[in-house]
């Protein structure tokens, strides 16, 4: 079947259109690998219409809007690659930053990511503090480091304090100078043990038979 | 308010999804068993031999992913379309991983199959 040069070029357009939605999608890819993807569906769009143009005497034009309607938004198709690209890169990474950006996605798509990721920013968190406070010890040696209150009749809570105003009434500090060593050993050990329990969750979900996205 | 019944036909179709997609990856390994393919072929095959109708798109993200892997290799190829097209092949590692997920799948069909046969008469 012959089409006339500008019922082509509107053919191009769909496709062009198509992929490029898709392209702005990818993000936190290099180029090449948009590139590859990029490439592979616009053979595999073509291929499919001009099967489909064989097969079933399809023209053309409908033929290519077969094919595109047969993938799927482009949208929804490139959040599939970008998911599992993050945790790849997290499974690699041992930046605390890029693998909660995984999490956070992971933990939106499913409830065993989220939980993972719950697990993560309490883990981060208190790894934050503990070091925040042996640094915080050398500036305000009189109010920062570990405390207890009293609160209640016979109960009394743990604070973390970063020595800003002054100590509440009945406050003891309970490490001394000791939070320095301690905060920064405990705190870093905490931060460590947070990434490699999430690698190693991210690891096993990558490895599961299940696609990563409903 | 749904229907009983169109509730639980929308149950069974969820299933079902999750059983197929559960056996995408060992379907596409097993699609690559004897030699290379591109993707379109891939999709084909999956249509032709097997129950598994896929959304063509979702072929693509798994077969990266399963590069990623290491489970495939792919290489461009110049074709007699006037377009590049994408191989994809099993490695070694890929070899070993389809042979175990299939020996898993055998062992696990057969003694699903034993368990149901008292239902095979109502199914037909």
């Amino acid at each position: 079947m012959t089409l006339t040069y500008k019922a082509q070029q509107q053919q191009q357009q769909k496709i062009d259109a198509y992929l490029d939605r898709l392209r702005r999608r990818l993000r936190g890819f290099d180029p090449s690998a948009v590139g590859e993807i990029v490439e592979e569906l616009r053979s595999h769009i073509l291929d499919r219409a001009a099967q489909s143009e064989d097969m079933s005497g399809e023209a053309k034009p409908a033929a290519i809007d077969t094919a595109l309607a047969a993938l799927g938004s482009p949208e929804e198709l490139a959040d599939q690659y970008v998911t599992d690209n993050l945790l790849a890169r997290a499974e690699i990474s041992r930046s605390p930053l890029r693998i909660l950006r995984s999490l956070f996605r992971w933990g939106s798509l499913s409830v065993a990511g989220f939980f993972v990721l719950l697990g993560s920013l309490v883990g981060y968190f208190f790894g934050v503090v503990f070091m925040l406070v042996a640094v915080a010890k050398l500036f305000h040696p009189h109010t920062a480091g570990l405390w207890t209150f009293p609160s209640g009749r016979d109960d009394f809570e743990f604070s973390f304090r970063l020595g800003f105003g002054s100590v509440p009434s009945g406050g003891r500090e309970v490490l001394g100078w000791w939070i320095v060593p301690i905060g920064w050993l405990g705190g870093g050990a905490l931060v460590m043990l947070t990434t490699y329990i999430a690698v190693g969750f991210v690891r096993r979900y990558r490895r599961s038979l299940v696609l990563p996205r409903p | 308010m749904k229907e009983p019944d169109a509730l639980d036909s929308n149950a069974a179709d969820k299933w079902e999804v999750q059983l197929r997609k559960g056996c995408l990856e060992l379907a596409i390994l097993a699609a690559l068993w004897d030699g290379r393919r591109y993707g379109l072929e891939i999709l084909r095959r999956l249509e032709i031999d097997s129950a598994l109708i896929v959304s063509e798109g979702t072929v693509y993200p798994l077969l990266s992913r399963l590069k990623a892997l290491g489970m495939v290799s792919s290489e461009w190829v110049e074709s007699d379309g006037g377009h590049p097209r994408k191989y994809y092949a099993l490695t070694a590692e890929g070899k070993r991983r389809a042979l175990e997920m299939a020996t898993i799948w055998v062992r696990f069909s057969s003694s699903m199959s034993k368990l149901l046969s008292p239902l095979g008469k109502e199914t037909g």
